[in-house]
């Protein structure tokens, strides 16, 4: 299966007009006198700031009390929000964006380019500190380092209104998936009065004024998150759920029970229990493509051990590891055993051809590895000892427990380290590891949110794998007119370097109401809209 | 009395000290920051962050400010995480929650305990006692993190009596309450039975049955006093557990709670929320034990300050 390309970029700068997309109820269905729906949230939520918040669970909260320049339908395509459409220039680098007349903020004023000038400045601004300045910087904005570095000042980022619906972005290189960037939480505009007459408290529910289709009505750190429909929503009258409620529940089996006691129309369902509630409700039980990928970073680095510096033992140490046992057996929820990096389910994205994951089973897997390792001069008489550090989870701990044996067959003894999470990130960050579990989730839906971690400079590469030729093909993927064989090129020198080994792709496994129609099915992201929801009567 | 109530707030006040001092010195030795995350930050947005959090400050600094916010305008900061919020916000509205089912968790443990015990204790071998022993010790092996989970199950999802959490109205306390009442209520009733078993068998109740009294008299005016001495002085530190035990009721019911907070604030490195919790859990022990020592001196006569 593979999931659709996102936005025809050209349909929308020929200004076809797409269907907006608020609840698309069938003909002939009844819908329920209680439109409410009722979702999980595992943690409080840090922050109703669009510019201030880093969390996935902020971002769905944030879709539903703002809106941004585009949206997303149940396959992860994009639909007009704010924007109606775009234009491109030639060489790729200004954006045009045609932003709708009736789009209005929950006090009634309009939604003007200038809100997206300021909120966009404001990201960017050194004073805002947000933790998610830097996203300016990975949508190329012109003069997003700068300003975020304080050399420059916020009014010489590259976004300008050049009248009230007219929104003009200038970035430095051509992204072809810059529209996809604009679905992001960071990138929602905020209105500049409220915000200034009421400091850090303007997020408050009753205070908080958002151009979504829901309002803020009720905010219980730590409890409950009400959201109302909004009125003012330039297409309110195709809005069918009346109300959102969150509830944090932070313990993801005490909020099965509560699901399964009616009180959530949606769950995460924990690990190892999909397999018997698709048993007993299947038509609850389901298991969607999640857009991250769990690995074992290897340190390569100056600090990292000398074994892993030599190529043979990191490709032994990922042959020996037998994925389908820990998809299969211990994680049981559909993820998908991984032989790459990038997401399986990411849009355009096809792994290549690669000899370890297409031509050798586990058997043949393991063979090559004793094989490697006996020629790096590893062996019984001489084995290798290396930690294996994972953050505290009891899904972490037991994939970390199967790797380690399957590791022995090899002659590889691991020590496992667990931390706690922060500990476990500033080790990484310090190159204080052997091997680290990691975990990243895409920032948008293209190859490019995995493949840009693995570059020298990227900031994020804990592992210190420094490779002049994968460097040049994610340059050359920038301004290439179609980047995907050069990301299977990428991909093809993470294979045979192996400075990550790759154990799993996520899915969603979730338990959500027979009666709740209109969350997404195929949006890798699984980002879900509360004005495409609705409840059918029984 | 009173000069010694005086002299108690005063050596609080170097307590406290200590405590601010211990914690913040603690806390930040520990690896990582309110800002390390997966995406390391740039080092720019990092350090406009710590700009803007005073976390550039050397330690010291770090401190003087601190206590200076708190001794001058009442204020315990920003949270680092929570960033809408203030510390006393987030206090504002935890602790009230903690507070309410803390209160009545502590009401129902020593009324129902003492009650308990008094009860076994009159009717001592008989099968009154037999049950309230069964009951108290059934009771002490039940943990506030199993009965958590058992009241969930029977109330919510066998009867659907109960909602299984949340914070919304009286509905939302009985299974909190209970959660973390039971095992405090068995070892009450425990201690008062032991203790009223002594005190009945002393010199002066069989003095006040020679002279005649009224059983209910003997009970209520002679024996009951003396007999909740043990039980008083069980009462602080009762009051710390209950605060630790309000944790796992935070998590497990979601009330919206201070013990979660407190929890999440260590794990996320929320300095400003962990201190402002900090304190106010040392102020609050503090406090709690001179009202121990203040009752103590009011039961026993022989207690002299």
């Amino acid at each position: 299966m593979k999931i659709r390309t996102t936005l025809a970029s050209s349909a929308l700068a020929l200004g076809l007009a797409l269907q907006a997309h608020a609840a698309d109820v069938p003909e002939g269905v009844t819908l329920a006198a209680d439109q409410s729906y009722t979702f999980w949230l595992l943690d409080a939520i840090k922050s109703m700031d669009p510019q201030i918040n880093t969390d996935v669970e902020g971002s769905d909260v944030l879709r539903n009390i703002f809106e941004g320049l585009y949206n997303e339908d149940g396959n992860g395509d994009l639909v007009p929000g704010v924007a109606l459409d775009h234009e491109v220039s030639e060489d790729g680098k200004t954006y045009t964006f045609n932003l709708r007349k009736d789009a209005k903020w929950s006090n009634g004023e309009p939604v003007t380019a200038a809100d997206f000038v300021y909120s966009w400045r404001r990201l960017a601004n050194p004073a805002t500190a947000s933790e998610y300045a830097w996203y300016m910087e990975l949508m190329q904005v012109e003069n997003a380092p700068e300003v975020i570095a304080g050399d420059k000042s916020p009014e010489e980022l590259g976004v300008r209104a050049v009248d009230d619906h007219t929104l003009e972005v200038k970035i430095t290189t051509p992204l072809p998936y810059f529209p996809q960037m604009l679905v992001h939480a960071s990138t929602f505009p905020v209105l500049q009065s409220v915000v200034e007459e009421h400091g850090d408290d303007w997020t408050d529910a009753g205070t908080l004024v958002g151009n979504g289709a829901y309002t803020l009505t009720a905010h219980q750190l730590g409890e409950r998150v009400v959201m109302e429909k909004n009125d003012t929503y330039w297409d309110a009258d195709n809005v069918v759920m009346e109300t959102l409620t969150a509830l944090t529940i932070n313990d993801v089996n005490q909020g099965l029970t509560r699901y399964l006691a009616g009180e959530l129309d949606r769950v995460d369902i924990p690990a190892g229990q999909y397999p018997r509630l698709k048993k007993e409700y299947p038509e609850q039980a389901v298991s969607t493509p999640y857009n991250c990928s769990y690995i074992y970073v290897l340190n390569v680095g100056e600090k990292g051990p000398e074994a892993l510096r030599d190529v043979r033992v990191r490709q032994a140490l990922a042959y020996a590891i037998d994925r389908d046992i820990i998809v299969d057996r211990i994680l049981q929820g559909g993820q998908k055993a991984s032989y790459n990096w990038t997401h399986w389910a990411i849009a355009d994205f096809e792994r290549p051809e690669l000899a370890w994951a297409d031509e050798m089973d586990q058997s043949q897997r393991l063979e090559k590895a004793k094989a490697l390792m006996a020629e790096a001069g590893y062996g019984s008489d001489n084995p290798l000892d290396l930690t294996l550090q994972y953050n505290t989870s009891e899904d972490h701990k037991k994939i970390a427990i199967a790797a380690s044996q399957m590791l022995k067959q090899i002659g590889v003894n691991i020590t496992l380290d667990n931390y706690e999470w922060k500990v476990h990130t500033d080790r990484m960050h310090n190159q204080d590891f052997d091997m680290a579990r990691y975990a990243w989730c895409g920032d948008y839906n293209e190859a490019s949110t995995y493949l840009d971690l693995m570059t020298s400079y990227s900031g994020h590469n804990n592992g210190e794998f420094f490779n002049d030729a994968y460097d040049k093909v994610m340059k050359d993927s920038k301004t290439a007119e179609n980047p995907q064989p050069l990301y299977q090129d990428a991909e093809r020198i993470l294979a045979e370097e192996m400075p990550i080994i790759p154990i799993y792709h996520y899915a969603n496994v979730d338990m959500i109401a027979e009666d709740i129609k209109g969350l997404p099915q195929n949006n890798v992201n699984n980002n879900w809209y509360g004005k495409d929801l609705y409840r059918v009567a029984e | 009395m009173f000069t010694y109530i005086l002299k108690r707030l005063a050596i609080a006040i170097p307590t406290l000290l200590l405590l601010i001092v211990i914690s913040f010195v603690l806390m930040h030795s520990a690896p990582g920051g309110p800002f390390t995350s997966e995406r390391e930050l740039p080092p720019q947005v990092l350090a406009n962050l710590n700009a803007k959090y005073g976390l550039d400050d050397p330690l010291w600094r770090q401190i003087v400010n601190y206590v200076w916010g708190i001794v001058s305008e009442f204020d315990f900061g920003p949270s680092f995480v929570y960033k809408d919020r203030t510390v006393n916000e987030i206090i504002a509205q935890g602790f009230p929650i903690t507070l309410t089912y803390g209160l009545l968790s502590f009401a129902v443990a020593v009324i129902v305990g003492a009650s308990l015990g008094v009860a076994a204790a009159m009717r001592h071998n008989s099968l009154l006692d037999y049950a309230a022993v069964g009951v108290s010790i059934g009771a002490q092996v039940l943990p506030n993190f199993v009965m958590a989970p058992i009241l969930v199950l029977v109330f919510t999802l066998w009867l659907s009596w109960l909602p299984g959490g949340g914070w919304q109205g009286p509905e939302y306390w009985i299974m909190p309450v209970i959660a973390l009442s039971t095992s405090f209520m068995a070892s009450i009733a425990r201690i008062t039975r032991s203790s009223m078993l002594e005190v009945l068998t002393s010199n002066h109740i069989r003095t006040a049955r020679a002279k005649g009294l009224p059983e209910r008299q003997v009970i209520l005016r002679h024996a009951l006093k003396p007999a909740m001495l043990p039980v008083i002085s069980y009462l602080g530190p009762a009051f710390v557990a209950m605060i630790t035990g309000s944790v796992v009721v935070d998590i497990y019911f979601s009330t919206g709670g201070i013990g979660k907070a407190f929890v999440d604030s260590a794990l996320n490195r929320d300095y400003a929320v962990m201190m402002g919790v900090t304190i106010l859990m040392g102020a609050l022990t503090i406090f709690f034990n001179l009202v121990v020592d203040i009752l103590y001196g009011w039961i026993d006569p022989k207690i002299r300050y």
